[in-house]
C-alpha cells in the first residue's frame, strides 16, 4: 500500500505545573475533542483506530490502557496503547494506515504529572535494581506480603519524609551526561545556559506555554549546581498538558477541509539501557533520524530542514541532539547558537515553540509538543513566530532520564 | 476550553489519595547471582569476555549484546575491585527535591581490566577538585557483613 500520509488535526489543551481543575481523563477529552474538530472528524464514526501513549507509573495505574476509550471517543473500536513517546505513537499511526485497514487513526499523549506525588521515586525505579538503583541511596526492606516481618510491622510513611536516608534524585545521570558530552565537544556551560534563554524567550510567542521568562545567560549561570555541571534553570520543570493528533490517507485528507501536512518520515531506536556499556552520545537520535531521513528521502539535512524541534529536557541536550540529528557538526551546535542560527531569524530556527525548557517537561506528550510546533508551522498558523519557507521539519524525542531511547518524525508540506 | 467554568483553587478539587503497593523480587538471574555470590567471599569482582568480539562485560553478563552469543563459563575471570572515574557528579537534591544534608559524589566508574563501568559513590574531602580518570578502589564491608547485594560495596575512594 504505497499511500501518503497526513497530519489533519491537531489538538491541545494549555500546559500548567498543575492541574487540579481537571481530572487526567477530562484532560484528554479536551485535546481530542479540539483535534476532532480541527480535522472535522467525528470520533464515534470517523476515526478507524485510536492510539494512546502512556507509561503505567506516570499515571498511578495498572494496564493504562484500560483506562482510556471512553474520553477519547473509542469505546467499542479498535484502541491501543503504545508505552512511548507520542512520536511512537504517530509511526504506529502511519504503519496502521498504510495496512489498508485504517484511513483515520487518533494518537494522544499527555502528562498529568502533578497527580504523581513520588516524581523521583518513580523515575528512579527506572534504574537497574540491582547494579545502578542502589547508588541512589538505602533501599529499605520492604514489609511485603510474606516477608517475615509481615504483618507485624506497619509499613513506614514514605511520602513527604526528610531524612539523611533519602535517596538521591535520580536526574543525577544528566550530571554524568553533560560532563561527557561539554569535554568531548569542547562546548561550555555558558553555551548551554543560552539555550535555557533561547528557548525561555521563544516560549512567549507559544501560548499553551508555561515557563516562559525573560532571563540572562548570568541568571542560568548562577543558579545552583543541581548535578554539577546541570543547575537548576538547566532543567525543564514538569508541566501537565495533552495533544491529541488526527492521522489521515492522502484520499481522505483530501476530503477534509484541512491543509495536510504530510508524515514523511519517521525513525526511532534504543540504545543498551546498561549505563556500564552505554556510550552518552545520543546515538540513539543518530540512528532514529537515519532511518527517518531514508524514508522521506532526505539526503542532506542541513540544507534540507528548515525548522527543527529537538528534545531539550535539560540544556545541553538541545545542543547534543543536533549534532546526532547531523543538523550540527560534531561540537559546533554551540557555535551556531551563539552565532543566532538556531534564533527564530538563524538559518535553522530550533525549538520555537521553547521547547521543553520553555513549555515545560511533558513527558510522553514531549514527541507530540515538538511536532505540534512543526505542524503549526508548516500551515502557516504560528503567528508573531511564524518562519517564511518552511517546507520540512523535524521533530525528535527522547525518553527521558534514564534511557537511552528516542524517536524522529519528519514532516512536509 | 471545553468547560465554561474552571477551578481557580488548587485546594478546593475533590480527589483521593492512593498509592500503589508494588513490591517486587529482582533476582539476580545466573549471572547476577554468580558475581554476588563471589562478591560475599572476595574482594574482587567478576566479569565475562565475549567468545567471539572479547568485549569484557562488567557487571558480568550471560550474553554479548554486541553479538547475541552466550558467554560460556570458561570466559568468566576475576578482576580487581578497581577502577577509573570516567565521570562524575555532584547530587544536591533528593528525589522529593529535597536539599541532601550533604552533597553526595557520584562517578561512573570503568573497573579495570573491562570494558564495563559501574556507578558508585566517591568518597572524598575535596567534593569539587576534578576527579576525571583519578583512579579508585571499592570498599567493601567486612566479608561477615556482606549480603549479596550492590550494598556490599560501601564506596568507592582514591587509592
Ligand atoms: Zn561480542
Amino acid at each position: 500500500m504505497n499511500r501518503r500520509i497526513a497530519i489533519v488535526g491537531i489538538g491541545n489543551t494549555d500546559f500548567n505545573s498543575m492541574t487540579p481543575d481537571v481530572s487526567w481523563k477530562e484532560l484528554m477529552f479536551e485535546a481530542c475533542q479540539k483535534a476532532y474538530i480541527d480535522a472535522g472528524v467525528d470520533p464515534r464514526k470517523d476515526v478507524d483506530s485510536f492510539i494512546t501513549c502512556a507509561e503505567d507509573f506516570y499515571e498511578g495505574f495498572s494496564i493504562f490502557d484500560e483506562f482510556v476509550p471512553d474520553q477519547i471517543g473509542a469505546t467499542l473500536r479498535p484502541c491501543c496503547t503504545v508505552c512511548g513517546d507520542g512520536i511512537y505513537g504517530l509511526g504506529n499511526a502511519f504503519m496502521q494506515i498504510k495496512t489498508g485497514q485504517m484511513d483515520v487513526v487518533s494518537v494522544e499523549a499527555h502528562s498529568k504529572i502533578s497527580d504523581l506525588l513520588t516524581f523521583g521515586d518513580v523515575v528512579l525505579h527506572a534504574y537497574d535494581p540491582l547494579f545502578e538503583k542502589p547508588v541512589s541511596g538505602p533501599v529499605e526492606r520492604q514489609n511485603y506480603v510474606g516477608s517475615p516481618s509481615y504483618p507485624k510491622e506497619k509499613p513506614k510513611p514514605i511520602v513527604g519524609s526528610s531524612n539523611e536516608k533519602n535517596r538521591i534524585h535520580p536526574y543525577f545521570l544528566a550530571g554524568l551526561e553533560m560532563q561527557h558530552y561539554l569535554k568531548k565537544t569542547g562546548t561550555t556551560e555558558e553555551q548551554c545556559a543560552q539555550v535555557v534563554v533561547k528557548n525561555k524567550k521563544n516560549a512567549f510567542n507559544t501560548p499553551y506555554a508555561d515557563y516562559e521568562a525573560n532571563i540572562s545567560v548570568e541568571d542560568v549561570m548562577n543558579s545552583e549546581y543541581l548535578f554539577k555541571p546541570v543547575k537548576r534553570l538547566d532543567i525543564s520543570p514538569n508541566v501537565d498538558g495533552c495533544i491529541a493528533f488526527v492521522l489521515a490517507d492522502e484520499k481522505t485528507a483530501k476530503k477534509l477541509d484541512v491543509e495536510p501536512i504530510w508524515l514523511k518520515g519517521f525513525g526511532w531506536c534504543s540504545e543498551t539501557p546498561w549505563l556500564s556499556t552505554r556510550k552518552m552520545n545520543a546515538d540513539y537520535a543518530k540512528m532514529a533520524s537515519d532511518m527517518a531521513y531514508k524514508m522521506a528521502g532526505i539526503t542532506n539535512p542541513k540544507k534540507e530542514i528548515n525548522i527543527a524541534e529537538v528534545d531539550d529536557r535539560f540544556s545541553y541536550k538541545e545542543l547534543q541532539h543536533l549534532e546526532a540529528l547531523g543538523l550540527a557538526d560534531s561540537g559546533k551546535a554551540g557555535k551556531l547558537l551563539e552565532d543566532g542560527e538556531l534564533d527564530i531569524s538563524g538559518s535553522l530556527p530550533t525549538n520555537t515553540s521553547g521547547g521543553s525548557l520553555g513549555v515545560g517537561n511533558c513527558f510522553e506528550a514531549t514527541g507530540l509538543q515538538k511536532s505540534l510546533e512543526i505542524v503549526t508551522q508548516l500551515r502557516g498558523h504560528a503567528g508573531k513566530k511564524q518562519l517564511s519557507d518552511v517546507d520540512i521539519g523535524i521533530a525528535q524525542s527522547w525518553r527521558g532520564i534514564p534511557s537511552g531511547s528516542g524517536a524522529v518524525a519528519i514532516f512536509g508540506r | 476550553m471545553t468547560f465554561l467554568e474552571k477551578q481557580t483553587d488548587p485546594t478546593s478539587p475533590m480527589h483521593w489519595r492512593g498509592n500503589m503497593q508494588a513490591d517486587y523480587l529482582y533476582l539476580s538471574g545466573v549471572a547476577g547471582d554468580k558475581f554476588f555470590k563471589h562478591l560475599m567471599k572476595n574482594d574482587t569482582f567478576l566479569a565475562t569476555k565475549c567468545p567471539e568480539c572479547n568485549k569484557v562485560f562488567f557487571p558480568p553478563r550471560l550474553y554479548c549484546e554486541d553479538c547475541f552469543c552466550e558467554i560460556p563459563e570458561e570466559k568468566w575471570f576475576e578482576v580487581p575491585s578497581k577502577g577509573s572515574i570516567k565521570l562524575f557528579t555532584i547530587a544536591t537534591i533528593d528525589s522529593y527535591g529535597k536539599k541532601l544534608k550533604e552533597p553526595k559524589v557520584i562517578g561512573l566508574i570503568n573497573i579495570d581490566q573491562t570494558d564495563g563501568s559501574l556507578l558508585g559513590v566517591i568518597k572524598t574531602d575535596k567534593p569539587d577538585e576534578e576527579l576525571q580518570g583519578v583512579h579508585v578502589e571499592a570498599v567493601l564491608k567486612p566479608k561477615d557483613k556482606r549480603e549479596g547485594t550492590l550494598k556490599d560495596i560501601l564506596y568507592f575512594k582514591k587509592k
